[in-house]
């Protein structure tokens, strides 16, 4: 059938399509996913220097603001010699290091770690002057005290510090704003990419999708053809087998027809050499008596030595017409037996078959009883074990075993006892029976030989038209079952049939 | 039978077509005892003419002493058509039929029966039987009654 298989090589290129787009759509998702991680990480990261641009400007002005609180406490105690602007003092100058210090410890960047180093150095040097002023005023040297103050050290250290901490705290703001901006940048960037990824997702999806739907398609297609080519093969195989079964009954009809025409002229040809041979008396008769007349006019002197060779032809002539009467009739004897074989094959080949289910024991048990006599006349032994039930024809089946039984009797070897055995098995649709014998054997070449018609195989001691085989295989076919052989010359033969365990209307087609 | 019907000797209708047959017939008949005329024809076509007359209506043989012998193989046509023609006609339906066939086939024989033959003998292959056969035939003939003529 000119029938097309699926296109295998176009299938492969639509599926490598799919897997590639597949694969770049994978590949845009990871892209996104592992950008997005970047700048998420990258924005935890600027928050986090925010936070702590933020916490050191807060240090910036704590610093600034204790070494004010400190300056403001000694310049209150200077004026008014009152102990609470010591008190004012005392409480902030204590604050002016570990402030410093901690300023230090929140700062990385280097050149923020040169101005807290800067800053520490001028908080000491304030310290210093503060506490020296104090120092000196405790003690009662205001004058110095004040003297100090006018040297304007305390002021420019202070200014010193007051201009490093806005200066900072100013870059720190220009380096906020840089990154804030780079921030935003980044989350642009992201959020384009991620729509731009989204937008080819949804377009390799959509691919996919057609793709995938066209695959389908074409799959539909190649099923439906695939359907549409099993039905056809059914349609095939229906019409093959009615031909087969149409061309079957004509063989047997025509083996019917023929076997039964030829029997009417055989029944001529038979009818009247019996009637020749019934005038052949006549004739003798008749010879004898006109030989005995010419003696008498011959006279009997004459007639004795005429007579005796006369009646020595007759006696050959009588001979050789005996002996073509003979052939005759032993010829249309064998062409009758095997005109009635022929005619009893395809009378088989007809017969309705009435399944049911067998007891293969019992009905093997039958069939040895049939033979038991001569089983024990030739001291054999036929052994029936165990036999699985089949659904079947029991008559067919009795004449099947008969028929085996009696072959493996038939050709029996005259240097050994007899020994026959039938055992059984079944597979899961099969039940499968062996007789086995260790008769004389069958030649592996004439294997298929003895099942054919009149063929015979071995030594042609036995009398038999060669169709017992025939018969049986042509019975086993129509139950729809086959037949083995395992044989060796000398060696003994098993004929195995196997016959459907179950009987479906389709094994009587088979003939 | 003539020793029966003395005035009129009861025909014998013999339809066979193979003529070797026919004379195997006749003579083992004739060895019977039985002296019946015998009339034989070898295809249906001219066994019916002979007994539905011209016109096909059986009137020629109405009340005429006949017995059928009759072979299922014809080549023109069945032997079980003629047997159903004979059967069915309002003159010829009493005649007795004897189917003398090779035909042993059950449904056939089941066939001829329905349709009114009176006796259906097998021929049998071996001529020893077959001469046996048809002489019991004979001596059959020789004391069966035909219906008498109205």
């Amino acid at each position: 059938m000119p029938n097309k298989r699926v296109k295998a090589p176009f299938d492969w290129s639509t599926l490598n399509l799919q897997a590639v787009l597949l694969t770049v759509g994978f590949v845009i998702l990871i892209s996104i996913s592992a950008f997005t991680v970047f700048v998420i990480d990258r924005a935890a990261k600027d928050d986090e220097d925010l936070a702590r641009t933020l916490s050191i400007q807060d240090k910036l002005t704590a610093v600034l603001l204790v070494a004010r609180r400190a300056e403001s406490g000694q310049r209150g105690y200077l004026l008014t010699q009152q102990d609470v602007y010591l008190q004012d003092y005392n409480a902030a100058t204590p604050r002016m290091v570990p402030v410093v210090n901690e300023l230090r410890e929140l700062v990385r960047d280097p050149a923020l770690i040169k101005v807290a180093d800067r800053m520490q150095a001028i908080i000491t040097e304030k310290l210093h002057e503060l506490q020296r002023t104090i120092e000196l005023q405790k003690s009662g040297n205001l004058g110095d005290a004040l003297a100090l103050l006018r040297t304007n050290e305390g002021r420019n250290i202070m200014e010193e510090l007051r201009l490093l901490v806005t200066d900072t705290i100013n870059s720190q703001a220009r380096i906020r704003v840089e990154r804030t901006a780079t921030s935003q940048r980044n989350n642009m960037l992201l959020l384009i990419l991620t729509l731009a990824g989204s937008a080819l997702i949804i377009l390799i999806g959509g691919t996919s999708i057609v793709l995938v739907q066209r695959n389908y398609r074409q799959a539909e297609i190649a099923r439906q053809e695939l359907a549409g080519t099993n039905n056809n093969l059914e349609r095939i195989v229906e019409f093959r087998t009615a031909d087969l079964t149409e061309a079957n009954n004509e063989i047997q009809r025509f083996a019917y027809i023929v076997s039964h025409d030829l029997r009417s002229p055989l029944v001529n040809i038979m009818g009247f050499t019996s009637e020749l041979e019934a005038l052949r008396n006549d004739i003798f008769d008749e010879v004898a008596r006109l030989t005995a007349e010419v003696a008498t006019l011959n006279g009997q002197a004459a007639a004795a030595a005429a007579a005796a060779p006369t009646d020595a032809r007759v006696v050959q002539l009588g001979t050789d017409f005996d002996e073509a009467i003979r052939f005759i009739k032993t010829s249309i004897g064998n062409m009758d037996r095997l005109i009635n074989a022929v005619l009893k094959l395809s009378r088989e080949g007809r017969r309705q078959f009435h399944p049911e289910k067998i007891d293969m024991k019992a009905l093997l048990g039958q069939v040895a009883e049939n033979v038991s006599h001569r089983v024990m006349e030739l001291g054999a032994t036929l052994d029936v074990l165990d036999l699985p039930l089949v659904e079947s024809d029991p008559l067919a089946l009795e004449q099947i075993f008969t028929n085996l039984v009696d072959n493996a009797i038939k050709y029996r070897r005259t240097d050994e006892p007899l020994h026959i055995t039938v055992r059984g098995r079944t597979t899961s649709v099969h039940a499968i029976y062996d007789v086995e014998d260790n008769g004389r054997g069958i030649d592996g070449g004439d294997h298929q030989r003895v099942f054919e018609l009149f063929r015979r195989s071995g030594k042609q001691d036995r009398p038999g038209e060669g169709i017992g085989l025939a018969h049986v295989r042509a019975l086993v076919r129509r139950l729809g079952g086959t037949m083995e052989l395992k044989s060796e010359l000398g060696q003994g033969s098993t004929f195995t049939v196997i016959l459907p365990l179950r009987w479906s209307v389709n094994s009587r087609s088979a003939a | 039978m003539n020793s029966k019907i003395a005035e009129l000797p009861v025909e014998i209708v013999m339809i066979e077509d193979d003529e070797g047959h026919a004379r195997l017939i006749e003579k083992n008949i004739r060895r019977a005892g039985v002296n019946n005329p015998i009339r034989p024809f070898t295809s249906g076509t001219e066994a019916v003419n002979y007994l539905f007359g011209a016109d096909g209506s059986g009137l020629v043989n109405k009340g005429k002493p006949l017995l059928i012998l009759l072979d299922l193989n014809l080549p023109d046509m069945t032997g079980v058509e003629i047997l159903g023609r004979v059967k069915t006609n309002e003159h010829l339906k009493r005649i007795p039929v004897v189917v003398l066939t090779t035909t042993d086939d059950a449904v056939e024989i089941q066939r001829c029966y329905d349709l009114g033959c009176n006796v259906y003998i097998t021929k049998p292959v071996n001529y020893d039987n077959f001469a046996h056969a048809i002489r019991q035939l004979g001596l059959f003939f020789s004391v069966i009654q035909v219906p008498a003529p109205e």
